[in-house]
């Protein structure tokens, strides 16, 4: 089967990091260490497991971090190189599996925990936080925290790949697979909503509006009774989308610390060096982009006692001085899970499947390339807040 | 398989948009939203032309063949199209001169002697014998030329036959030769969907007294548009004109068209769709624009005019004008149609630097005027592409200069009447029986190469249905004074002439740009 | 000046020079067929490039895989009385096989052939393109979706090259032979080719996929040649598939046993399948990647009787 591959590459690694930010044209170029490659199909490797021939599947910022570089050594034990990329899956079932007949809609929970392993559930798992789990480098599957960073599974950037029954939820046939494939960021997005649980009528600071920031919005607006929620976007559509999803203030990021002293009525204070804080802020932040300054900025705008959370995976190296002296609370929120709300314990991924049928996603998958055109792909998706696109995507049927 | 033609919408992947600006070009970002139209990839040209013309010939649409026609002591009489067609002219051998030279050869071996060539330019001025040779090839030229080659003489009282008058009383006076003949065959080239047809011989033959019936400001307000001819109130009259003249004389049309592939390899980026321009394209754009501006007018003038369109042969036609004509129309839209869905506030075009009245010449402010206002305007089927009091904004710098030996009349409306009146109906009525008798302009047409003295006039009258449609007009980057004489204002950016339009349209207008050439006809839905 | 500067910026953002051009969303609809320029390979025939690739076969290639691994080449006699174009066939299932194919050919037959390399993998960067073409006269092919066209196959043929394919279309995973695809067969049949099948036996223990040099200690490897087959009248590509298919197999066995042990085989219809055995991974490629037996050390007295050590020489 044909499928992308990411491999290890140390000059790659060295040169990404070393020229990624100022040429960042090569990044999609000749120092990613991504290839298409022809490989044997993946095979179920224990009872319950099913090959799924993915549809659509989504280039989330986690595997742009990878490709470029940019992501923590921390995850290097938690993945299995080679491995095929893709996460964010719809696809169709190869084989019958349990209840589900072959050519089922499905999409992918990514997560591989105990219950896919083969193992005896953890204490998280048993818990039903199987984004918690444990034991996700051991069992009857190469290490990999999720599908899609696992050599033996496959992933979604391929034709094939394999997944276990827990992991796949059917897709009702009303829902299409543009919409579909946004099932698994939209579960991801609910759970850091989840997690920050803003009191009601809480000012909320989402910080980015790219894919993750849309869907925490529209999450917020949906299932919390946040009162002001205020979006720093960095590019036009983004401010216009954020607007639509029901921000009350979109601003731009040069101009973010000023607009939200201003709609907090906060003091602000200028260091000697760095970014403006404020005394006083924001209840909660979401952390919508992973970026350095995108953490700074939520550290240093949110009130003391106040909740950050983590939405994207986030980069090394933010100064964490406004966690001790406003002794905030930094949460963070990985992949999808059962979360306990006050009406019981909840799986995000079927709210996600429901909210996807209504939500306003209509053209949030701006793109979509066959596997041959993963350059321009991920050149795409490295750009895509400046070209007005929320979501790249691959075909893998279209080779 | 050629690739239709489709409408773009420009967003943020959308690279900058070729605009033609007369003897030069600029690439310009669009608001996103803005909608492009395009015209179909040029359709594979037919392989065998000659065989195509053979074919066309012997197996004529309603008529007999051309050879069956053909008889020892008749007339014959072959009228062709001038140098307004096609545009900008084609490569040799033009294909008028393939179709003259096969019905040539078929009348020479059916023993015809008495042959006569006319060239139907109508009250456009004369043909160099250069030019003439260039389209009829040395061969023809050099039997014909000059006594049985000739330009057709409008004012030429003993060389004109008044056929009578058509049941809507309409004067029907052409080329006595032609209405004399036995067979009258006529040679076209259909760019565009206005020419051909039942236009051809009772325009392209006819004299003034004739024309004047149809090129009027009346007919030109009920043809919506001119590039429609079953909803153009000037092909009903002509088509009334040629049932008369076909009482008199048998015509045999022979009508050809063309592929869209109008610029030769070192402009081929202008083919192009932007996106798909590759690294030598963009190159090619960066170096062409540097030179262009970078030259003194007269030589850039002279690099354009040395273009010559690499058309291909799309198909040929023979026999009976009307059905003819129909298969001639299908082939054009098969070429430049592209459904468009409604209406919008803003039309932009950007003008090229040729139009059907000055090849060889220069375009006069007049003449920018009626190749935007008329031709590109015109340049719908259904509904025009922008909405009834929208604005139109248009780039081409429109200097004040004319030339002095083909437009003398141009100047003098230019400066008398236009200073007066811009309004199409009092030009009318007010200047152009003095313009059309001018002796000194008639004289001009008839010795010198001179369009006539009343064809401003036309050129006015073709833009009379945008002047009276359009809430506001806008040139951009063009002669101030020069488009203040006809009635419209200038800006010196696209964005300052979006801003002016926010007057008529608005803040966030919708904008549709036509980008053309090449050619392209929108089917407004 | 400033005009060129400003235009060189338009041009440079508009096309994001530094970045891959994109294509307009409402566009992608009207997109051209994916592109239907390959790489241009016609350079790598050029005298000059052909000068330049014998050098690096017989200087560089050459002398690295003969001393990493230690080839045996056979039945170059088949050759003998072919004329191109012809077809070498080969079963691939390690990276090793181009350069022992093409290495052991006589000089003559080698410098009039092509071989035909995946385009996704071979011609993806530009690089590897480039080397691909130079060093192994490669020539891109498309081994999946609308784009798979045989033209520069045709046009090579046409102009009278030999053409070395690996049917299988990519390395064997095990070691073992995959299916065969259609296309070389349907191209021999179509132009009369005669196809040379080509048995490399041992290659996959030396180098398996993966690696990125052979494994230490000078494996032996095989390279058999076998007697041409001729597309006959009438027959249709998969005919000649199987037919290619099972001359592969005996010259496999032949290369195993003996010619004479191999033909007795294939008249009783038992030619072992290469297809390996019908067992767990851990065994087709724990059978696939033993290696040949070493030729056993010849006495001196025995010595330039044969050929069958490092031969390949130069006819």
């Amino acid at each position: 089967m044909l499928a992308l591959e990411l491999f290890r590459s140390v000059p790659r690694y060295l040169a990404a990091r070393a020229v990624g930010e100022r040429l960042p044209g090569l990044l999609a170029g000749p120092l990613a260490p991504v290839r298409l490659v022809n490989r044997d199909e993946p095979l179920p490797p224990g009872e319950g497991w099913a090959r799924v021939r993915p549809r659509l599947s989504g280039i989330c910022g986690s595997d742009l971090a990878t490709v470029a570089g940019r992501a923590s050594f921390y995850f290097s034990p938690l993945v299995s190189m080679p491995f095929v990329p893709g996460h964010e899956v719809v696809g169709e079932l190869h084989d019958d599996l349990d209840d589900l007949p072959a050519g089922t809609r499905v999409v992918l929970e990514p997560v591989l925990s105990c219950l896919a392993r083969g193992l005896d559930p953890c204490p998280s798992c048993t818990a039903g936080r199987r984004d918690r789990c444990d034991r996700v480098t051991v069992g009857h599957v190469a290490p990999g925290l999720q599908t899609g960073y696992c050599a033996d599974t496959g992933g979604g950037w391929g034709e094939v790949l394999v997944a276990h029954r827990s992991q796949l939820h059917p897709v009702p046939d009303h829902l299409p697979d543009e919409r579909a494939v946004l099932v698994e960021p939209l579960a991801c997005a609910l759970h850091a909503v989840l997690r920050a649980r803003p009191e009601p009528g809480a000012t909320v600071l989402v910080v980015g509006a790219g894919t993750v920031g849309a869907l925490c919005l529209l999450a917020l607006r949906e299932f919390t009774q946040a009162g002001r929620v205020l979006v720093v976007a960095k590019h036009g559509r983004q401010r216009e989308l954020a607007r639509r999803l029901g921000a009350t203030d979109v601003v731009g990021t040069a101009e973010a610390v000023a607009a939200l002293r201003r709609a907090t009525g906060a003091l602000r204070l200028t260091p000697e060096r760095g970014l403006p804080f404020l005394l006083g802020g924001v209840d909660v932040a979401l952390d919508c982009v992973g970026s350095r300054s995108s953490l700074d900025l939520a550290l240093r705008t949110t009130r003391a006692g106040g909740r950050v959370v983590l939405a994207g995976m986030p980069e090394s190296g933010v100064d964490l001085s406004p966690v001790w002296f406003r002794e905030l609370e930094v949460v963070g929120a990985y992949a999808a899970a059962t979360e306990l709300t006050d009406g019981g314990p909840v799986r995000e991924f079927d709210l996600a499947l429901e909210l996807a049928r209504e939500a306003p996603l209509d053209g949030f998958v701006g793109a979509v390339y066959p596997l041959a055109r993963w350059r321009e792909a991920l050149d795409h998706a490295f750009s895509a807040g400046r070209l007005g696109t929320l979501k790249v995507a691959f075909d893998p049927r279209r080779g | 398989m050629a690739r239709p033609g489709f409408v773009l919408e420009v967003d943020e992947r959308t690279p900058p948009l070729l605009v033609h600006e007369g003897e030069g070009f600029r690439l310009e970002k669009f608001p996103l939203g803005t909608r492009v139209v395009y015209p179909p990839d040029p359709l594979p040209p037919l392989r065998d032309v000659e065989g195509a013309i053979r074919r066309a010939l012997l197996d004529p649409i309603d008529s007999e063949p051309l050879p069956a026609l053909l008889r020892p002591g008749m007339r014959l009489t072959i009228a062709f199209d001038d140098i307004s067609l096609p545009l900008p002219p084609m490569r040799r051998p033009d294909v008028r001169q393939r179709v003259i030279e096969q019905v040539l050869e078929m009348a020479a071996r059916r023993g015809v002697d008495d042959v006569q060539l006319v060239v139907a330019n109508s009250l456009h001025r004369r043909m160099t014998p250069a030019e003439i040779k260039r389209t009829v090839g040395e061969r023809v030229f050099r039997s014909f030329w000059p006594e049985a080659l000739r330009n057709f003489d409008a004012e030429d009282p003993k060389g004109l036959a008044y056929l009578g008058r058509t049941d809507k009383g309409e004067d029907v006076e052409i080329d006595r030769r032609a209405a004399e003949s036995d067979l009258l065959v006529y040679v076209n080239i259909n760019l565009v969907a206005m020419d051909g047809g039942v236009k051809s011989v009772p325009v392209g033959l006819g004299s003034y007294r004739s024309i004047r019936h149809h090129h009027t400001v009346h007919t030109m307000l009920h043809s919506r548009s001119y590039m429609d001819p079953e909803n153009s109130a000037l092909h009903h009259s002509c088509a009334r004109m040629h049932r008369l003249v076909a009482q008199h004389v048998r015509i045999f049309q022979v009508e050809t068209t063309l592929n869209n592939e109008t610029f030769p390899t070192a402009f081929g980026f202008l083919n192009r769709r932007e996106w798909e321009w590759s690294l030598a394209d963009q190159a090619a754009y960066l170096a062409a624009k540097r030179a262009n501006d970078a030259a003194p007018p007269r030589v850039r003038r002279e690099v354009f005019r040395r273009i010559e369109a690499p058309y291909g042969v799309t198909g040929v036609h023979a026999g009976e004008t009307e059905a003819v004509h129909r298969r001639t129309l299908a082939n054009v839209h098969r070429q430049q149609l592209v459904e468009v869905d409604g209406q919008s506030d803003v039309l932009v075009v950007g003008l090229p630097y040729i139009c059907p009245y000055n090849v060889n010449s220069i375009m006069n402010p007049v003449l920018v005027n009626c190749l935007g206002l008329g031709y590109f305007f015109n340049l719908y089927r259904g509904r025009p592409l922008v909405r009834r009091g929208g604005a139109m904004i248009v780039f081409h710098p429109t200097p004040w200069e004319f030339h002095q030996v083909h437009h003398p009349s141009y100047i003098d409306f230019f400066e008398e009447v236009l200073a007066e009146t811009t309004d199409p109906a009092q030009v009318e009525a007010k200047f152009e029986q003095q313009y059309a008798t001018d002796e000194w302009y008639r004289h001009l047409y008839r010795t010198s190469y001179a369009y006539h003295g009343v064809h401003p006039f036309y050129m006015w009258y073709w833009t009379a249905h945008a002047m009276e449609y359009l809430g506001d007009v806008i040139y951009v980057g063009a002669d101030r004074r020069a488009v203040a004489r006809m009635g419209f204002r200038t800006a010196s950016t696209f964005a300052d002439a979006l801003e002016m339009a926010t007057d008529t349209v608005g803040r966030s207008p919708s904008i549709t740009y036509l980008h053309c050439p090449p050619l392209v006809m929108a089917e407004v839905r | 000046m400033a005009s060129l500067l400003e235009d060189l910026r338009l041009v440079a953002r508009g096309w994001r020079w530094t970045h891959r051009p994109l294509v307009p969303r409402s566009a992608e609809r009207f997109l051209p067929a994916p592109d239907p320029k390959e790489f241009p390979t016609a350079w790598a025939r050029t005298p000059l490039a052909r000068a330049v690739r014998e050098g690096v076969q017989r200087f560089v290639l050459r002398p690295l895989v003969w001393t990493e691994t230690e080839p045996r080449v056979e039945g170059l006699d088949h050759l003998e009385g072919l004329r191109p174009p012809v077809m070498f066939v080969a079963n691939h299932a390690s990276h090793l096989d181009a350069p022992l194919v093409l290495c052991s050919l006589p000089r003559r037959w080698r410098e009039r052939t092509a071989t035909a390399a995946a385009a996704d993998y071979f011609f993806d960067v530009l690089w590897r393109a480039a080397a691909t073409a130079l060093v192994f006269n490669a020539f891109p092919i498309e081994r999946k979706g609308a784009r798979r066209g045989t033209g520069t196959a045709r046009r090579l043929i046409e102009e009278r090259w030999n053409l070395l394919v690996f049917p299988e279309g990519t390395r064997s995973r095990d070691g073992w032979l995959q299916r065969f695809r259609l296309g070389p067969a349907r191209l021999a049949v179509e132009y009369r080719l005669p196809v040379v099948p080509v048995a490399i036996r041992g290659a996959y223990a030396a180098m398996p996929r993966g690696r990125g040099w052979p494994r230490p200690g000078r494996l032996p490897v095989s390279v058999r040649y076998g007697p041409p087959l001729h597309p006959e009248e009438g027959e249709d590509a998969r005919g000649l598939n199987a037919r290619l298919l099972r001359a592969l197999e005996r010259l496999w066995d032949e290369d195993a046993t003996s010619w004479w042990a191999s033909l007795r085989r294939e008249a009783e219809g038992k030619t072992p399948s290469l297809a390996g055995p019908p067992a767990a991974r851990w065994r087709r490629v724990w059978e696939a990647s033993r290696p040949l037996p070493r030729p056993r050390p010849r006495p001196v007295w025995e010595a330039g009787e044969s050929t069958t050590r490092g031969g390949g020489e130069e006819r």
